[in-house]
């Protein structure tokens, strides 16, 4: 389904949503954006711009609750209760979503999804609901997705996508979700004139030729890279990492994670099991507890987070794990450059 | 009716000089406000920085660390060292904002156990009008 | 003004002659203009090395990762790594030399004078250049800055482009070197602990708000920690990994487990691990402004790690990172170190 709407009524729009709790783009005071929920009366204005934190902070939470323990002791016998704890009911909606942050979504559903479905991680993806912003102009100087194969204007993972029209958005409805949220106001949409598509069309390939970098063969390099897994290329392209996991952490597809036991009283015994965000970058990622690791320097940590982005996701999915954000180079704070290192990897040997 | 608040105290004790000056209170039968937790340690020396933040993490309202006098420490200088390093973390809680009645120290040799009732009453009597402490708890 | 061809020419010859394995230094980016470290291994790489505003990494943070190498290798090779420091970063190698981390003769300090002026605040950069892209940043030979961009060539006065930390600089050249270039003229800091006293200013509450609107911010990726040289520790606080969980752990054992710090990123937890971190590095943070600037959120960590540099000299008279000799701070103590706060 496609439609327009403009953008003087777009906050409309967003006051018809108002059930449900929703998340803007926003700068906050030190300059940085982030994903922030908005208050329905606040005004809801899209602007453009790559925050530090990814959807995934929304989507995939660093703190979740698996079940809560307690044991009850009554008289001499003492029963331990386990009691399951799903995310909360009620629906949320993400919008200004970059067309990246949307693919890693549909690339974190895939690893969710499958032979085990996760059942916290989907509870939470269904009640979300993605409203993407095609970018007219790279949202930020390291931005790649073109090599990876996204685009500034790719669907996947999305449920709607807005393309800026200048005075009005493009609105192209990609799912039943999306569609929901359209009906819901629906007489402010209305449908779009043949020029209004071609203007869409003409927008959305003038930003592809705006992507400043590019990764040449990245299907190259991931059959390249099969045969590297002991060069001495990562000792040199390693030695500068401070192993903060930072690249990890910012970025959308990265998903591993730990889970853990919080214990809040002893005796009784009450606690939370929780599952929280973990990088392959700390050294105690692979501690093995017989005190053996198998990935015990920078060098075999960076070459797993390449590896695990570009060729063992590539292996099974038959997809880059990496989207192209650029957030790893940007925020890296040595200039590790994910683009220059797969560069040389392509030229290794060569 | 509303029930008074109770603050808990955490007290972090020598072994050699604080511990023994509570026992004494005990035995002489000195009445003082039952909201310690008494946690003995060998040496104030030997506490470190990481005991007191994790007992305000854990809800205490107070921390107090009590040692021997300056030149009757049992291990000779631990309590040298402890006036130097807890300085600097009551510096550094006062600093983020905490309550600076909040952690105290103290010396208090084997025989004051009279001194050891007065510090534990001063420190109930500060630390009620402050309610319960919030900022650096952990909820469970 | 410091000479890079100096600069280049010392790590040449020392390369040549085998002197040291590598030298640790500042190298182009591959965007052109920011500084990234480099590390070079053959005379002819000398080249390589620049010195500019956007120097701002503290190289002494890759000695930890040297003795670490070192401990793997069944022959290690003994000779000495050459550094690059700045003023700020050879406090850094003093206080490592004063806990007997490193040892002297391990190092050769090529030392680079900041003279009037220092690095650049990345912030202040982009908010000055308004959307231009940098091409190029030099020192300039009055002490300003001259930033190339969008096919022009401004000078900008120091005090717009300065680190904030520059400005409180007490060591703006390096105290510590075997070869020095540029002039060891000292520079007169009228409040080296302004933003300290700032901040103590206010009140008890809303310094409790400031910092709690801060740390909820964190989320714990450990920037922090990575980026300073002084956090060497092989198992942190927060990284409780020594104690084996296997399958027949029992849940009561696992709860007794000696765990100070929660994974998860709540406030508690957060406030926790960074009090921590500030007081190990009570009398050892020189301000080197890293831990900050390596920070994805932005958040101000160098007023609550730098308070104790301030401590230290006020309560103590004991200047973090100037002195070989002198002990480290809480391993020593004074007879009238004061204890009017003690009952």
């Amino acid at each position: 389904m496609h439609k327009i709407l403009n953008k003087t009524v777009f906050s409309k729009w967003v006051k018809e949503l108002r059930s449900s709790k929703i998340y803007f783009p926003r700068k906050d005071d030190s300059g940085r954006w982030n994903y922030a929920q908005i208050t329905p009366d606040e005004d809801a204005i899209l602007d453009v711009s790559q925050t530090t934190l990814p959807p995934k902070k929304i989507l995939f939470p660093q703190r979740e609750i698996f079940l809560e323990f307690s044991k009850n002791i009554e008289g001499d016998g003492e029963t331990l209760e386990v009691k399951e704890v799903m995310p909360e009911d009620g629906s949320t909606i993400i919008f200004g979503v970059r067309p990246c942050e949307g693919r890693a979504a549909w690339l974190l559903d895939k690893v969710f999804a499958g032979d085990f479905s996760d059942p916290y991680y989907w509870k939470r993806r269904n009640q979300t609901t993605l409203i993407g912003l095609a970018c007219s102009i790279p949202p930020s100087e390291n931005c790649f997705c073109l090599s990876v194969e996204g685009s500034p204007h790719s669907e996947e993972g999305l449920d709607i996508l807005l393309t800026d029209l200048g005075e009005k958005y493009y609105v192209k409805v990609l799912t039943e979700k999306g569609e929901k949220l359209v009906e819901a106001a629906k007489k402010l949409f209305s449908d779009p004139h043949p020029e209004e598509t071609k203007k869409a069309q003409a927008v959305q390939a003038e930003s592809e030729k705006r992507l400043r970098r590019h990764l040449q063969e990245a299907r190259l390099i991931s059959e390249k890279l099969k045969g590297m897994f002991h060069s001495s290329l990562w000792d040199e392209e390693s030695m500068s990492c401070i192993r903060c996991g930072i690249c990890t952490y910012l970025c959308p597809s990265c998903h591993c994670f730990d889970i853990s036991d919080e214990v809040d009283a002893v005796s009784p015994l009450r606690g939370k099991r929780v599952r929280t965000w973990d990088t392959c970058q700390f050294p105690d990622f692979t501690m093995h507890s017989s005190g053996h690791n198998p990935r015990p320097d920078k060098a075999s940590r960076l070459r797993q987070r390449l590896f695990h982005k570009f060729q063992y996701f590539v292996e099974i999915y038959n997809q880059f794990q990496c989207v192209g954000c650029g957030r790893c180079i940007s925020l890296c704070p040595v200039g590790i450059d994910i683009i220059e290192v797969l560069d040389k990897v392509r030229s290794h040997g060569s | 009716m509303t029930e008074e608040f109770e603050p808990r105290i955490v007290a972090f004790l020598c072994k050699w000089c604080s511990s023994a000056g509570s026992d004494l209170a005990g035995v002489s039968r000195l009445e003082y406000p039952p909201n310690v937790v008494p946690i003995q340690v060998m040496c104030s020396g030997s506490i470190s920085p990481l005991y007191i933040f994790s007992a305000f993490n854990k809800g205490a309202d107070g921390v107090l660390v009590s040692g021997c006098h300056p030149g009757d420490c049992h291990y000779t200088k631990g309590n040298y060292y402890a006036r130097r390093r807890l300085n600097l973390v009551k510096k550094l809680l006062e600093y983020i904002g905490l309550e600076p009645e909040r952690f105290q120290m103290s010396w208090v040799s084997a025989a004051e156990g009279q001194k050891y009732t007065q510090v534990i009453k001063q420190f109930v009597e500060e630390l009620k009008p402050l309610g319960p402490q919030t900022k650096l708890r952990r909820n469970g | 003004m410091a000479k890079i061809e100096e600069l280049r020419e010392e790590a040449r010859r020392l390369l040549r002659d085998g002197k040291v394995k590598y030298i640790i230094g500042y190298g182009t980016g591959r965007d052109g203009w920011r500084a990234v470290p480099i590390f070079i291994r053959q005379p002819e790489e000398a080249d390589r090395l620049i010195w500019n505003p956007t120097c701002v990494h503290n190289l002494s943070r890759f000695l930890a990762d040297e003795k670490r190498r070192q401990a793997r290798e069944k022959k290690p090779d003994r000779r000495p790594v050459g550094i690059v420091v700045k003023g700020c970063d050879s406090r850094a190698i003093v206080v490592l030399l004063q806990e007997k981390f490193i040892r002297r003769d391990d190092l050769v300090v090529l030392g680079v004078s900041c003279e009037k002026t220092g690095v650049i605040d990345e912030d202040k950069l982009t908010d000055k250049l308004k959307g231009k892209k940098p091409e190029k940043i030099e020192f300039g030979d009055q002490g300003e800055f001259i930033v190339a961009a969008g096919n022009e060539k401004i000078a900008v006065s120091a005090g717009e482009l300065l680190a904030e930390r520059c400005r409180e600089c007490r060591a703006n050249f390096p105290v510590i070197y075997d070869f020095l270039t540029g002039e060891k003229s000292p520079r007169p800091v009228e409040r080296p602990f302004g933003s300290i006293e700032r901040m103590e200013a206010l009140s008890s509450e809303e310094r409790w708000a400031f910092w709690k609107n801060e740390l909820e911010k964190c989320i714990r990726c450990y920037a922090c920690r990575s980026v300073c040289p002084m956090c060497y520790c092989d198992e942190c606080v927060v990284d409780s990994i020594s104690l084996a969980v296997t399958a027949d752990t029992t849940a009561e054992e696992k709860a007794q487990k000696i765990k100070w710090v929660q994974k998860s990123p709540e406030i508690s937890e957060n406030f926790v691990y960074h009090l921590v971190r500030a007081i190990h590095l009570g009398g050892r943070c020189i301000d080197c402004g890293e831990c900050e600037r390596a920070c994805p959120l932005e958040i101000p960590l160098r007023f609550l790690n730098k308070k104790l540099e301030k401590e230290a000299k006020e309560l103590f008279g004991y200047e973090v990172g100037f002195d070989v000799s002198q002990p480290p701070l809480i391993s020593c103590f004074r007879d009238d170190d004061p204890g009017d706060f003690i009952r």
